[in-house]
């Protein structure tokens, strides 16, 4: 058979939990007996490891050829950060973009610093796991900032922008150290507020300082209005969400003439099942303007937003659609 | 003029439910007793909170949600073209079954109707209805059916404006059809407005809308063109904030004024509440204005709950007795 698989299939950002099938609520049971004093916080570790497993298993079982940790342990795109970082504390609830889910709005009290080993541990058991080749991932510079509740550190948000950038260059220092060469980062707040995107490409020269590979993700939100922009940034690779809402996208991938794109062509945000047919032909109308082996193919944004039993078929759908998109038979 | 009801206290719809009915619900879904035992503890709790509520001095009553889980999935187990979805999680360790729209929305049978008239029957004052707006079941659900979100949102508007119909039928004279989720996209709001449009069209009681947790000064001033005669708002723990926004657009609704916060523990000041309803004289005038706790109290405790709304009533009574030595008899 001719090898044609230069389009690699990936996942971005969290993926569930628990699930409905039965024993699949470890963790959730772990976090209630942590609560009442049943288990101490090394054995709830355990369970985290235990279900960071499951899930490297599943993406690598699905077939998907360049895997994450699945973040079993972020309770939302701040939560590590906002528990190890020096001048950082976790603040009120609030509704995370247009989703019924909440996290934890980061209060900034201090000037922030870091050791740079907040997900080295992580990232060290999801490689020592897997078969596949790992990806760690940080949250966005510009997304920390704006969803912050509360800063007393620093004066403006470009200043906040910045200096949270300069902290997640350390933490990117520190996945580069333990191995990693390719880091997501999470910013769906460059496309919920567009105007801010030269503060953000300043903050990623930062990131880039630290000399790994960058993916931006960008999800939740079209990135029409400042497409051509972000073929600009210090990245090598930009994710981009084709599938959940109208974009004018898939017809301006030509802007990018370097780096590799990350189309999000199965939407992770509800459970209706894409048909093989349809998510091959999202990916067919992206190859006549980007090459194969500068295309990979995701979930529009973390598999975490749907159910245990959707993600698995989604998973499915891109695997099957990839491969049928590129002529390998299933 | 002076005896023209002022500052009628209310509460936004849910309360804790007592220890035995949580056993009971927790039985019920092991399988251990009977829907019918369920129901009959479902009713003994309702009894009680509106004896509660009558014994605290609220004006206007709700039935407590006592035969509810979540606000969106009690109804969406009801209607036909919802199926149950898997778990999905909404902070930290909690999880809830999202639902599905996987068909064409109809109701069957009036889902909160028995309840009303059960609630109504045992008290003198006015029990509201109370319902989960369209563009929050929409929003709150996975939607498999419907081309588009607004075709969505207008199919459930549909069987939400029978419902409320039904509950004005059987005697309601205000019906609250909560939008939590109506600033989610703010730039969808006009699908908010026009379901709402749809729900409340033929309804001559009175019609309230709650709205909680997001980013409020993202649709306002729009949102007062949500077609409902109330706007039911948390301002204690948003710190009153949002009444700056009536000084550059003037409110125009009847405006109910979240006075405690509900997601903490600490009870507020009678004095700390009061001034919370002083805040809300200067936009809206007492007629027109309704001290209530912030939100829904389901996840205090009975005993929290009544202290809370104790503060509430003591506020009002306060700032009423204010008004009145103002104004000659």
């Amino acid at each position: 058979m001719r090898e044609v698989r230069s389009m690699k299939t990936t996942v971005i950002g969290a993926f569930p939990k628990i699930s409905d099938e039965p024993g699949g609520q470890e963790l959730r049971r772990a976090f209630h007996r942590l609560d009442r004093g049943e288990i101490d916080a090394g054995a709830l570790d355990a369970v985290v490891e235990q279900v960071t497993r499951s899930a490297i298993a599943e993406l690598e079982a699905a077939g998907i050829d360049v895997i994450n940790d699945g973040q079993i342990r972020w309770d939302d795109a701040f939560s590590p950060f906002a528990r190890s970082w020096e001048g950082v504390s976790r603040g009120p609830l609030e509704r995370f973009y247009d989703n019924n889910t909440y996290f934890r709005q980061p209060v900034i009290e201090g000037p922030i610093r870091t050791g740079g080993r907040t997900l080295v541990h992580d990232y060290e058991v999801a490689r020592a796991t897997a078969s596949r080749p790992v990806k760690a991932a940080v949250c966005g510079p510009l997304t920390f900032a704006t969803l912050t509740a509360e800063d007393r550190a620093y004066g403006s948000l470009e200043e906040r922008t910045l200096a949270v950038a300069d902290v997640l260059a350390d933490e990117i220092r520190g996945l580069g150290a333990a191995g990693a060469t390719l880091v997501d980062v999470e910013e769906p707040a460059l496309v919920a507020l567009p105007q801010h995107v030269e503060l953000a490409r300043e903050a990623y020269l930062r990131l880039a300082s630290a000399g790994v590979d960058l993916a931006l993700q960008t999800y939740f939100f079209p990135a029409d209005r400042i497409l051509e922009f972000l073929a600009s940034f210090p990245v090598a690779q930009v994710g981009i969400d084709v599938r959940s809402r109208d974009t004018t996208a898939l017809r301006r991938l030509d802007a990018f003439r370097d780096k590799t794109l990350v189309l999000g062509v199965v939407d992770a945000r509800n459970t209706r099942l894409e048909s093989k047919a349809e998510v091959a032909a999202l990916i067919e109308q992206a190859l006549k303007l980007v090459p194969a082996e500068r295309l990979w193919v995701a979930p529009t944004t973390g598999l975490e937003y749907l159910p245990h039993d959707v993600a698995s078929k989604k998973l499915a759908v891109l695997v099957e659609a990839s491969r049928a998109a590129v002529g390998v038979p299933a | 003029m002076t005896d023209a009801p002022i500052l009628l206290t209310t509460t936004v719809g849910s309360f804790g439910k007592p220890e035995y009915l949580q056993k009971a619900r927790n039985q019920f879904a092991k399988g251990k007793i009977s829907a019918s035992e369920l129901h009959e503890l479902e009713r003994k709790a309702t009894t009680e909170w509106i004896r509660i509520q009558e014994e605290i001095g609220l004006d206007i009553l709700v039935d407590g949600e006592m035969y509810r889980g979540d606000m969106v999935a009690y109804f969406a187990d009801l209607l036909d073209g919802y199926k149950e979805g898997g778990l999905v999680r909404s902070y930290g360790n909690r999880y809830y079954h999202k639902p599905i729209i996987a068909g064409k929305i109809s109701r069957p049978n009036p889902m909160t109707v028995d309840w009303f008239r059960y609630a109504q029957s045992l008290t003198d004052r006015p029990v509201k209805g109370m319902l989960t707006g369209p563009y929050t079941m929409l929003d709150w659900s996975f939607n498999e059916a419907y081309p588009t979100r607004r075709d969505a949102a207008l199919a459930l508007a549909e069987v939400i404006r029978q419902e409320a119909e039904d509950l004005e039928a059987a005697g309601a004279k205000y019906i609250q059809i909560d939008e939590p989720a109506i600033h989610a996209r703010p730039e969808e709001i006009d699908i908010a407005i026009e379901a709402m449009g749809i729900v409340t069209q033929n309804l001559k009681a009175k019609t309230v809308s709650h709205i909680c947790y997001g980013d409020f000064a993202a649709i306002y001033p729009r949102v007062l063109a949500l077609p409902v005669d109330q706007l039911d708002l948390a301002m204690a723990n948003y710190e009153y904030r949002w009444l700056d926004l009536f000084d550059k657009d003037p409110f125009t609704r009847e405006l109910a004024i979240g006075i405690v916060d509900v997601h903490k523990h600490e009870l507020e000041s009678v004095d700390e509440a009061a001034e919370g309803i002083r805040k809300g004289l200067r936009y809206v005038s007492a007629e027109r204005l309704y001290p209530h706790p912030d939100c829904g109290l389901k996840t205090r405790t009975v005993e929290e709950t009544v202290a809370k709304c104790r503060v509430v009533v003591e506020a009002a009574k306060k700032v009423r007795a204010e008004l009145r030595a103002k104004v000659p008899a």
